[in-house]
């Protein structure tokens, strides 16, 4: 039982930070955000980083989960489950959305990773590429006609009118149990022959590791949660269409993973979260420099994306293992206390 | 006398033209300490990874505990028993000593779907190969989720995981490096971790490529007794390839000389020492006229 108490804990934790939060709109729309990148970069990172296999595919995956949950909360829209209060009822279903959806994108990353993963580095790389563009480009030639003649999937238009329900609880719940997830994982068995894969393929085939089937159940877990994702970040957002799923999302969470630290989970929630805040603190810095003069402010705006690249210059300058390397934020606190319980002893 | 638990019949092995290791037989049985032994390029290591599944054979037959592996995985030839180090040590280097045994030792586990069924079944015809892998797939995604619970059941296996590592580790002598990163361990010990993380996958037959290379005498000294203790205490069969004949003669029983892929003699190591074929690939031919 105490190996579920951090849920409890993040549950109750979670419910206070949205009450806390009701009125400061602008501060959950960042924080979703940050949310949904996050949970691109930890996923990502099970693959790239802990695995060694370099996918550059996340949107694709990430554009079947956000489609399949929102074509099924469309579609449960009109339903009830009798004895529950709506609220709840939409809950209900945005659950099963999201389940439904990372369901979907975890059999598409079997489908790509089955034939895929027998190829290395920059070869499985170019496939993940071209798995993500294929999806955009049926995604924009896709029209969904629903019941009523009323059409719910508009080719390069995408989808409009889904149901707002993600909340930040939702959202950081994701978050927390993808990266509980990525840590217990690590410190488990199948997790360390995941990371023995990275570290040297035949010596890990060698000790009894079936690689093929490993890369694969990585590909498929992190597919899972890149679709989840999607599905949070279609019902935050409340409309979507195949351009918000392009080749230019999918690398910027390598970049997050790669800027955090490859095979980092820490790394990756503290880049996904710097590198979505950034833009949008330039902006707020950059406004209040202009003061009242508005025009100059405007000005000064536009340089803020070269910045926002310039950084990513430096940090690979002057850290290429990424901002924590392969370290961990848990680690450190555990050495502490084995320093701790060492000086009593 | 016991079945043999690795055995080799006539393989042959080809890259295009080149016959690397041709019609190389080999028989280990449990208490063997055999030599595998050559000049350089000889096809030692060729020979090794035929035995453990990195390359298919072109011609003939490979069989750990009596079952046939022609084409097999290397990862499962490892599950039939058969364990191995490489010549140019292959560690995992960015983790730790003690999570370089454990990732090959199998936990202890309780699938969903009986794995001894499902090979059953397998082998049978009883189950498709779809089928088979998904079962496997099934088994696999439970332990995720066990180890996403920290289930009390999944708690245990690690700790069985991690005594089991670190028994392997005092066997070994690399107790006082448990937490150090296997990369910065140095040479000598790194081919220990080898053996240690090897003896991890609880093997009956293990293989060494080359393990005093790049040791002092005095730690191939210490190699030595350590390599005939580990095969008491594990009940093995070794087969190793070594340069270094002193090494060679004193502790293996049989021996096996390999020049140019072709097996030109086999025997007690006296015998073989006296073999002028042997004398002839080591040092060249012996001059025509005295």
């Amino acid at each position: 039982m105490r190996s579920l108490a951090p849920v409890a804990v993040a549950i109750v934790a979670l419910a206070l930070l949205q009450w806390l939060l009701r009125d400061a709109e602008y501060a959950v729309y960042l924080m979703t955000r940050v949310g949904v990148w996050v949970i691109l970069a930890v996923s990502l990172n099970i693959v790239n980083g802990m695995t060694g296999q370099f996918s550059i595919g996340h949107a694709g995956f990430m554009a079947v989960g956000a489609y399949s949950s929102s074509l099924l909360t469309i579609f449960l829209d009109e339903y009830r489950v009798g004895f529950l209060p709506a609220a709840l009822t939409d809950q209900l279903f945005f659950v099963l959305a999201l389940a439904v959806g990372g369901v979907m994108a975890g059999l598409f990353g079997f489908l790509v990773g089955l034939p895929s993963l027998r190829l290395k580095g920059d070869y499985l790389a170019i496939v993940t590429l071209g798995f993500g563009e294929i999806i955009r480009v049926v995604l924009t030639n896709l029209n969904v006609i629903g019941a009523g003649g009323k059409t719910v999937v508009e080719g390069a238009l995408g989808m409009s009118s889904i149901p707002p329900y993600t909340s930040f609880f939702s959202v950081w719940f994701g978050v927390f149990v993808v990266v509980l997830l990525a840590k217990r994982l690590a410190a488990s068995s199948h997790g360390r022959w995941l990371l023995a894969i990275r570290e040297d393929e035949v010596a890990a085939e060698a000790m009894g590791v079936d690689t093929t089937a490993y890369k694969v159940r990585a590909f498929v877990v992190s597919s899972f949660f890149a679709g989840v994702a999607g599905g949070l970040f279609a019902h935050f957002l409340r409309a979507i269409n195949p351009n918000s799923f392009t080749f230019v999302e999918s690398m910027q969470v390598v970049v997050m993973i790669v800027a955090g630290g490859l095979g980092s989970t820490t790394g990756a929630v503290v880049a996904a979260t710097v590198l979505v805040l950034l833009p949008e603190g330039l902006r707020t810095l950059f406004l209040q420099l202009g003061g009242a003069d508005q025009s100059l402010a405007q000005k000064v705006d536009q340089v803020r994306m070269p910045i926002y690249g310039l950084l990513l210059v430096v940090i690979m300058l002057t850290r290429p293992q990424g901002i924590f390397g392969s370290t961990e934020a848990w680690d450190w606190f555990s050495r502490r206390r084995a320093k701790g319980g060492g000086a009593k002893a | 006398m016991s079945a043999p638990l690795l055995e080799a019949k006539k393989v042959s092995i080809h890259f295009g033209g080149l016959k690397a290791v041709s019609e190389f037989s080999l028989e280990v049985r449990q208490g063997d300490l055999q030599g595998l032994i050559g000049p350089n390029g000889a096809g030692k290591t060729t020979a090794f990874n035929v035995l453990t599944g990195v390359y298919r054979p072109s011609e003939g037959e490979v069989r750990v505990c009596g079952e046939r592996v022609n084409g097999k995985r290397p990862f499962a030839i490892n599950r039939l028993g058969l364990a191995r180090t490489f010549q140019n040590v292959r560690l995992f280097k960015e983790l730790s000593v003690l999570d370089n045994v454990r990732v090959a030792v199998l936990p202890e586990r309780r699938p969903v779907f009986d794995d001894a069924r499902v090979q059953r079944l397998k082998r049978a015809g009883g189950v498709p190969g779809v089928l088979g892998a998904a079962l496997d797939a099934a088994n696999d995604y439970r332990e995720w989720w066990r180890a996403f619970l920290r289930t009390p059941g999944f708690l245990a296996q690690e700790q069985g995981v991690t005594r089991k590592a670190d028994e392997l580790l005092g066997v070994m002598g690399l107790t006082h490096r448990r937490d150090e990163l296997a990369k910065n361990l140095p040479y000598g010990e790194q081919r220990r971790l080898e053996i240690a993380r090897a003896l991890g996958t609880r093997p009956k037959v293990l293989l060494l490529d080359e393990p005093a290379a790049g040791m002092n005498t005095r730690e191939k000294a210490d190699l030595m007794v350590l390599i005939r203790a580990l095969r008491e205490q594990f009940s093995l069969g070794i087969l190793l390839i070594e340069h270094d004949m002193k090494l060679v003669m004193g502790i293996c029983e049989h021996l096996t000389v390999l020049d140019h892929g072709e097996t030109i003699a086999t025997g007690l190591p006296a015998e073989v020492r006296a073999n002028p074929k042997v004398v002839e690939a080591y040092l060249g031919e012996a001059p025509a006229h005295g």
